[in-house]
């Protein structure tokens, strides 16, 4: 294979686009901003960076599944955790540690996004119908939680923004739901996820149990949004039921512009991660320029438009490559 | 009626326990009974084949036995114990049934490897290592294929017969106790057919019973032990190879008497010296093949024919610009010339194509009947900028006729329908366009025998007012019965020409594989 063939080959990996972006907009990052990336600092920017990181990550096994699925509650439930620790953990005298914190926030997310994986694969209720009815629930607890952002204190979730020896901790929560998707890699369920995302009728007909494959979608999807929760919690320092909502859409583009396709079956939990990261470097450097508000977002949302086009058209060019009639 | 009652006689008279029995099956889609009482035996390592016209419950009786659908009554017992009712395709996959359906269910994002084990695995855990998964899937695949697949190619660049192949393999690896194969080989090319059929033999050799569907009369005569014949839901009739003949399934299969079904439908008009309605100059399918200069005349049918791959389903498609060829293709439709280059020009030309892919090309599945059919010609219907959905209604209730179909309300899902009746509906639909000539890619895939006839007679009773068809079929029986002139592909070439005249089975089938003169 000669080496042009190879860098085609690369260029039509769906994740190309973001990964090219990312790229570039780090390079521009440490032009104009390039103390946000010294050693001093890092810890802070990655840990700036894990929430959208999280979220773009627990809205990715859901999407793979195809089917329509999506879950858009991955934003209330990183709030919900973030609310928990914060108004009911840290105030007590027994459960205001990481292990009490940590716990809680794994299985609220998984069991959440279970639950949403029941109600979308056992009910056969819409995707986007079921898990916006989560997350009405769920932005309905938060706000009796935390009518309004309570402060958290000093806690050990502060240790988000700093480092253990050279690793910063916010990479570690990143990582953890990276291992986790590769361990899973192993298992025939990630092959499952796949074939049902690309034909639920055929994986079905063939013998996969489809129903809880997906569920097991949702649950991941849930579990990393859960990790998300205290990421969450490590930047904002208090409990506000405002914030995670936001997380929902960004994750969601942040999914499409890392080329997994809307229909499933196609893309995969690294080109999310690169998008979020494009995202989220796009927006620091804007801010960096000071660029005004109303102007940041209008930017920002071009920008959006024409990663994602160019990402879907390079993919859907892929897919009828080759193809006989 | 020379109808053969269901008798115990004709099923053989032994104490031997079936593999599989099915008792009084019954089930329902809403208000449709899709299978009223159906009763079958399947013994041990023998083919069985079912028959039936299309909507005489053959693809529910799959479905229910593949677990894929659930039955409302009846029994089905394996081996002489009553099985519970299957509530998914796991269920029946664990008891050892594993059926091959005609629509080709491959997953395209996926690999050729991960298609053949789709299903094997649970949810989580690995059955098998991958490298024996390679092995096997190499093995299985160089038996039907007789060739290797590069086992890390996504299905979706192979050809519709690989494809097929790809999804026997699929249930072959599962080494079912019963296999069934539902119409799946219209899918394949001969030769993999062929092979398909040797593998059976061998399968049954080891004590695998089969449970064999398909439209095609040659291939239930060349490898079925036994038949069992459906109409309207019900069993009518139990074969044995002997009592098997083609004259006898069909009359059981239609409830009339094999003369009454074989009454000639002739399509063919004598079009020949018609004014030329559109004509390709050197046109090549490939930098290597040969310019082809062919004329279609008024009134005239014209088939394409040859083995899968072999051309012919470019060349229609390069006809009505869907595909990039050299050489162009020229319209005289509206008393001008003129040239095809996009399929908007076919249209304005009044050319239509009927695409082969009924499910992912024809039709609009959350779509109603009426919808369906008006499509294409909703402009007509349009007054003072409104559509008036009672004209398009009567023009369906013509086609309703003229192609009998079978249906309730126009206003019902489409796919409410059976197969064969969504096919005529889409034909329907552009041949209500009023078209001058039509291209139909394999319009009678996976249709029955009836319903065949009714596209036939459409056909002729519109060559006689002067439409001309360029048919593209994969059956032999339908060239001979419907096409003026043949042309055979072969390796992106125009083979041969026949001539209605010279067109039999066998020269027809001898020049696929590229001898041009074997009589």
């Amino acid at each position: 294979m000669t080496r042009t063939n190879k860098i085609l080959r690369l260029w039509q990996r769906p994740y190309a686009i973001a990964a090219i972006l990312t790229i570039a907009l780090l390079a521009a990052n440490l032009i104009v901003n390039p103390a946000a990336f010294s050693p001093q600092y890092m810890p802070q920017t990655i840990a700036a960076f894990a929430p959208f990181a999280l979220a773009a990550m627990a809205s990715t096994p859901a999407i793979l599944g195809g089917g329509g699925g999506i879950d858009i509650s991955v934003g209330p439930v990183m709030s919900l955790v973030n609310i928990v620790i914060v108004t009911l953990l840290l105030p007590s005298q027994l459960l205001d540690g990481p292990v009490m914190g940590v716990t809680a926030a794994l299985v609220l997310g998984l069991g959440i996004g279970a639950l949403n994986g029941v109600l979308v694969a056992v009910l056969r209720y819409q995707p986007i119908i079921a898990t916006l009815c989560a997350m009405l629930i769920l932005i309905g607890i938060n706000i009796r939680l935390a009518p309004s952002p309570m402060q958290a204190g000093d806690n050990w979730t502060d240790a988000v923004s700093s480092s253990w020896g050279p690793v910063p901790v916010a990479a570690v929560l990143i990582l953890a739901p990276l291992a986790l998707w590769s361990l899973l890699g192993k298992t025939a369920w990630m092959t499952n996820l796949y074939s049902v995302g690309g034909s639920d009728t055929a994986a079905f007909t063939a013998g996969v149990n489809v129903t809880a494959v997906r569920v097991v979608a949702y649950a991941t999807g849930g579990l990393f949004a859960g990790i998300g929760g205290i990421a969450l919690t490590g930047i904002l320092r208090s409990g506000d039921s405002t914030v995670g909502m936001q997380y929902t859409l960004i994750a969601i583009t942040a999914v499409v512009l890392g080329g997994t396709s809307m229909t499933g079956g196609r893309g995969g939990m690294g080109g999310s991660l690169a998008a979020a990261a494009a995202i989220f470097l796009f927006q620091i450097l804007l801010s960096a320029m000071r660029v005004p508000t109303p102007w940041l977002n209008l930017t920002y949302g071009a920008m959006l438009i024409g990663a994602i086009i160019v990402t879907v058209r390079t993919s859907t060019a892929n897919k009828t490559k080759g193809k006989v009639a | 009626m020379g109808l053969q009652p269901v008798s115990e006689e004709n099923t053989p008279a032994t104490s031997v326990t079936p593999v599989l029995r099915v008792e009084k099956v019954a089930k329902s889609y809403g208000h449709t009974r899709a299978l009223t009482a159906c009763d079958m035996e399947l013994f041990s390592g023998e083919i069985l084949a079912v028959m039936g016209e299309n909507g005489s419950g053959k693809s529910t009786l799959v479905k229910i036995l593949t677990g894929v659908q659930n039955l409302d009554e009846g029994t089905l017992s394996m081996d002489g114990r009553r099985l519970r009712p299957f509530s998914n395709p796991v269920d029946g996959i664990s008891a050892g049934i594993v059926a091959v359906f005609q629509e080709v269910p491959i997953i395209e994002n996926q690999t050729v490897l991960d298609n053949i084990w789709v299903g094997y695995d649970g949810v989580f855990r690995n059955r098998l290592r991958k490298a024996e998964k390679r092995h096997i899937a190499d093995k299985v695949l160089k038996v039907l294929l007789g060739r290797q697949l590069d086992l890390d190619q996504h299905t979706e660049s192979l050809s519709l017969s690989d494809q097929q192949a790809c999804c026997i393999a699929r249930a072959l690896v599962k080494k079912p106790k019963i296999l069934i194969l539902d119409e799946s080989t219209s899918a394949l090319d001969i030769a993999t057919r062929d092979r398909l059929f040797k593998t059976c033999s061998e399968l049954t050799g080891e004590g695998t019973s089969i449970i064999f569907i398909s439209h095609r009369m040659d291939e239930v005569m060349a490898i079925a032990d036994r038949v069992t014949v459906l109409r309207s839901g019900r069993t009518v009739g139990h074969f044995t190879r002997g009592e098997a003949t083609p004259e006898v399934l069909v009359s059981s299969m239609t409830g009339k008497t094999f003369a009454q079904a074989e009454e000639s439908v002739d399509v063919r008009t004598p079009g020949l010296d018609g004014k030329v309605q559109l004509e390709t100059q050197d046109l090549k399918l490939s930098a290597e093949s040969k310019g082809i200069n062919f004329h279609l005349r008024k009134g005239e049918v014209v088939a394409l024919a040859g083995l899968e791959g072999h051309g012919q389903d470019h060349f229609l498609r390069a006809l009505w610009a869907l595909e990039p060829v050299a050489g162009a293709v020229v319209a005289y439709t509206k008393n001008q010339a003129q040239k095809i280059t996009s399929p908007a020009d076919a249209v304005r030309a009044s050319i239509v194509y009927v695409p082969r892919d009924r499910r992912t090309e024809g039709i609009f599945p959350n779509q109603s009947i009426g919808d369906n059919f008006s499509i294409a010609t909703m402009s007509q219907d349009v007054q003072f900028g409104v559509v008036k959905p009672s004209r398009s209604l009567t023009r369906l209730k013509a086609f309703k006729e003229t192609l009998k179909i079978k249906m309730s309300s126009d206003r019902d899902p489409i796919t409410t329908l059976s197969g064969g009746n969504q096919q005529k509906v889409v034909l329907a639909r552009w041949l209500a366009s009023e078209p001058d000539v039509v291209l139909l890619n394999d319009p009678t895939r996976g249709v029955d025998l009836g319903a065949k006839r009714d596209i036939y007679a459409l056909m002729r009773r519109m060559t006689q007012q002067g439409v001309s068809f360029i048919v593209l079929s994969t059956e032999v029986d339908e060239i001979l019965e419907i096409a003026d002139r043949t042309l055979v592909f072969r390796e992106n070439n125009v083979f041969v020409e026949l001539d209605r005249t010279m067109t039999t089975r066998e020269k027809l089938v001898s020049s696929f594989f590229g001898h041009e003169d074997s009589q």
